[in-house]
């Protein structure tokens, strides 16, 4: 129809605010016009609960200001909001509680929260359904680098457990506050075992091919593929060379509509570079495995177009010492937040649905011829009796 | 893009026309005809206008097959005598409407455009939206006419209760408005993906 090629003028409000992220300065007048779709929005951290955990957590990123606002209802927090806010309130009170609480996250992972022997010392677990293979590649180096002296014996039941003791706590502000936002990072460090021992092989491989010159340069050939299946159905795959750190998750929809709006999210985060962004990561999209890892157990091609692949290339500069804990952090939560934002997609469409649904019927019901008021009323008879007219 | 309005038999009996009706609805028209539209939805929508206005000439009748049953006899199709000729309105392939008028019911089904996978699921989406709250609007049937996307049945109770010509009124409407909405989720679907996309991207950079 008329309207299908070009937009309307007047309706798609998201519009507006993908003009002032362009980093236009013209702030709409309600940045959240378009959140018709529930964006986290920062009450979210307010409200104590049980399972705060799945509420999209919160992020702050050196970004101009005009734009912190908007980024801040987008992208999800590396950290687990309600370990943080458990442990901030412990560490900071001045009796102890004993606690005992399971905290769900993304991708199957759990923590347990508890206080097993004496109120002061707090146990922090954690269950990863892909710990094996992070152990294979580095998960336990990492975490001794990160938690030293914490580490204790592991719970039964979960893969890795912390041991806090309050009463033996750093005297500072701030070194307690490190302390809280090193363990709300538990899952974000545990995972990020495979992508640090990626970003050292290519640093190393980078370093050795140095002494060629492009003509026998070692090719593109990286090493072995790492394999991290982190969910029932969905892996990622991180293969490192000499210019670049390639991750490729694998994505399972669900149904239609998941398996279409993906796609045209997908096709966005492939455009995004082309457009926009020039130092952003390649990122590539496809049905069937890319060839890096069409040989790996486990990975196949079962043609119906269920499974995405979406390949992102990290080159060099994403790499380098001072960025890549922001990259390796970054990274892992694109697979929430791809998800989340189809979820979102799909809900603003709901409530839309539902408001055009309520505009039809007030149409509808417009056909209704509207009964007179004089008819409404009781008649009387000179007698004094009163009847009502039968319609 | 040029309307092309085929009306498939239309036979001397076929379809009935009220003139009563015609000048009550008169100012509507006007204002609709001054709206803005594109060339061959304009035709299209009102032929389909008119077809409707003329096949919404119903009575009460009871069934001859059934005693004490009174149902429409277009979904019922027991007595075959009752039965009108079967028209279609189509503004190209993807875009019809057929109107299948009987003696006491006429049943209205309407192909939504769909050019792409995503307006496919998005018309699925909304007609299953619609569908399911099928109680509420009084006209519409639960399921529809195959090929069609969505349909409305009118019987003559209806045409009783309500006024005819905000009945064409309304079908006429939600034809207009479905293609809109249509076009406009996608558009912000796509404006969404971009932004988020941009958004997950930019810490890179």
């Amino acid at each position: 129809m008329s309207n299908a090629e070009q937009p309307s003028p007047k309706e798609p409000t998201s519009l507006c605010v993908c003009r002032s992220w362009r980093g236009v300065k013209e702030e709409s007048p309600e940045p959240r016009l378009h959140c018709e779709a529930p964006l986290p929005s920062s009450t979210a951290s307010a409200s104590p609960g049980l399972h705060l955990s799945f509420l999209p957590r919160l992020c702050t990123l050196p970004i101009n200001s005009s734009q912190i606002l908007i980024i801040n209802m987008l992208l999800l927090e590396y950290h687990n909001l309600l370990l943080k806010s458990i442990l901030t309130e412990r560490f900071n009170s001045a009796t102890a509680a004993s606690i005992d609480q399971v905290i769900s996250d993304f991708d199957g992972v759990t923590f347990h929260i508890s206080t097993p022997e004496t109120k002061s010392k707090i146990l922090v677990s954690i269950s990863v359904k892909c710990y094996p293979d992070l152990l294979r590649h580095g998960a336990q180096q990492v975490l001794e680098r990160e938690y030293g002296q914490h580490i204790t014996e592991t719970e039964t039941g979960y893969d890795f457990s912390l041991m806090v003791d309050l009463e033996n706590l750093p005297a500072e502000q701030e070194a307690k506050e490190d302390l809280v936002r090193r363990i709300s990072l538990l899952k974000r460090n545990t995972m990020a075992a495979p992508f640090e021992k990626a970003i050292d092989e290519h640093h190393r491989l980078a370093e050795a091919s140095k002494g060629f010159n492009p003509e026998n340069a070692p090719t593109g050939e990286g090493t072995e593929v790492m394999v991290i299946r982190y969910r029932e159905e969905e892996a990622m795959y991180i293969q490192a060379s000499h210019d670049r750190v390639t991750v490729i998750f694998s994505t399972v929809f669900r149904e239609e509509t998941d398996r279409i709006f993906g796609k045209v999210f997908l096709s966005e985060f492939v455009d995004a570079r082309r457009r926009a962004i020039q130092n952003a990561p390649q990122v590539l999209y496809r049905n069937d495995p890319p060839l890096e890892i069409r040989n790996i157990p486990g990975v196949k091609d079962d043609g119906t177009g269920d499974i995405g692949y979406i390949t992102f290339v990290l080159f060099p500069r994403h790499l380098t010492p001072q960025r890549r804990e922001e990259s390796i952090s970054h990274i892992q939560t694109f697979r929430d937040y791809f998800h989340y934002h189809i979820k979102a997609a799909k809900a603003y469409m709901h409530s839309r649905m539902r408001r055009r649904v309520a505009d039809f019927l007030k149409v509808l019901n417009r056909a209704k011829p509207e009964v007179e008021e004089s008819e409404k009323k009781e008649k009387k008879t000179a007698s004094g009796r009163s009847f009502r007219v039968q319609t | 893009m040029v309307s092309r309005c085929r009306f498939n038999q239309i036979s001397g009996g076929g379809v009935r026309v009220q003139a009563s009706n015609v000048s009550s609805t008169a100012t509507f028209h006007e204002n609709w005809e001054n709206t803005k539209m594109s060339q061959s939805l304009r035709p299209y929508l009102k032929c389909v206008r008119s077809s409707l206005t003329a096949a919404i000439t119903l009575s009460n009748f009871a069934s001859q097959t059934a005693e004490r049953h009174n149902v429409p006899e277009i979904e019922a199709a027991k007595s075959p005598e009752v039965l009108l000729n079967p028209l279609t309105v189509s503004r190209n392939e993807n875009e019809r409407v057929l109107i299948e008028p009987s003696v006491n019911s006429i049943r209205v089904s309407i192909k939504i455009k769909q050019a792409d996978e995503i307006e496919h699921i998005l018309v699925h989406k909304f007609t299953r939206f619609l569908t399911q709250r099928a109680e509420n609007f009084f006209i519409l049937r639960r399921k529809a006419v195959r090929g069609y996307d969505i349909s409305f049945l009118i019987t003559n109770f209806h045409t009783e209760d309500m006024l005819k010509h905000k009945l064409v009124d309304f079908i006429v409407h939600f034809m207009e408005e479905v293609d809109k909405e249509i076009s406009e989720m996608k558009l912000f679907l796509n404006a969404r993906a971009r932004f988020v996309a941009e958004a997950f991207l930019t810490p890179f950079d």
